[in-house]
């Protein structure tokens, strides 16, 4: 995988995180989380298009044209394929993930590639935010299943030992390989990984995980627009 | 001052007034208030809440940390 391919997995993650932060705007147990879930969603559509915004400096878009039509083109993780239907689910997400992604773009920040350092700087100090909310929740105390499905798909995210984040890592690009990522995210949420075995021979690079699965077509249809078509006038 | 009591998601929560400033001539304000069960959470709140316009400082307090010395209707000193 290019970095330009992980950049693109950063950016489908943000925008979907986004959408799924979005989805309880009107949701969450008080005004509050409401109004944070709003902005957060906001916040990662906001970085999903300036990662996106880096394909091309990057000179390797690796974007094809059946994004516009396949839904499993999408190279976000499979935490986000359904709608969440639960607050632990959001809060698994927003500790976990939302934080794992942000210590990528440290990573990113701190290697040497240029475009990168210098477009993703901003994400890093309102990524803080998201962190605080999510830290918190998460001390409220929330069911253990997606908490540990959060950090088994952040873990497999980060990649295997002797993968392409490893190489990345290797050539200066990342400031940090999978075993230092996986520590800055324990180290940053003040707890240890569960403990898990990955089957690494079943990890798809593309979408960075052993699950099977595509985003759910309601949302897929959002992404392409197609959801405000079906309210076109006839003939429109 | 009185300070209102709340018990609604989280067991315990406080109040923190919001404050910030847009120049830096300017001094705070205090432009808004959170509820939220402890500084992290609170600040997350504040940010999400007030932050649509463009502040150079935002800062919060715990309500029950201000001490009053005179509330309206009441004796100065």
């Amino acid at each position: 995988m290019t970095l330009a391919t992980l950049v693109l997995s950063l950016a489908d993650n943000k925008q979907m995180l986004g959408l799924r932060y979005a989805e309880w705007a009107t949701r969450a147990p008080s005004l509050e989380a409401d109004i944070a879930a709003a902005a957060m969603g906001l916040d990662d559509l906001g970085h999903s298009r300036v990662l996106y915004g880096c394909l091309q400096p990057l000179g390797d878009d690796p974007r094809r044209q059946e994004r516009e039509t396949d839904p499993g083109s999408y190279l976000a993780l499979p935490y986000f394929d359904e709608p969440w239907s639960a607050w632990a689910q959001f809060v698994a997400a927003n500790a976990v993930l939302d934080t794992a992604f942000s210590v990528m773009i440290q990573a990113c920040v701190d290697g040497n590639v240029e475009v990168l350092r210098t477009r993703l700087r901003k994400m890093i100090s309102e990524e803080r935010y998201h962190f605080l909310h999510g830290r918190s929740w998460l001390k409220a105390g929330i069911d253990q299943e997606p908490l540990l499905e959060a950090w088994r798909q952040a873990i497999e995210w980060f990649g295997p030992p002797d993968g392409d984040v490893a190489e990345l890592h290797g050539r200066g690009a990342l400031s940090m390989g999978p075993a230092q990522l996986t520590a800055r995210l324990q180290e940053r949420l003040e707890t240890a990984a569960p403990s898990m075995e990955v089957d690494w021979s079943a990890w798809d690079p593309m979408r960075r995980s052993s699950r099977a699965g595509v985003i759910d077509e309601r949302t897929f249809g959002m992404l392409r627009g197609l959801e405000e078509k079906r309210f076109y006038p006839a003939g429109a | 001052m009185t300070h209102r009591q709340f018990s609604r998601v989280h067991a315990d929560v406080r109040e923190y007034e919001v404050f910030a400033r847009k120049l830096r001539i300017e001094p705070l304000r205090q432009i808004g208030s959170v509820v939220a069960p402890d500084d992290d959470l609170a600040a997350a709140y504040a940010r999400a809440t007030y932050d649509e316009e463009r502040w150079i400082e935002m800062a919060i307090v715990p309500t029950d940390a201000m001490t009053t010395l005179w509330a309206p209707g009441e004796d100065v000193g």
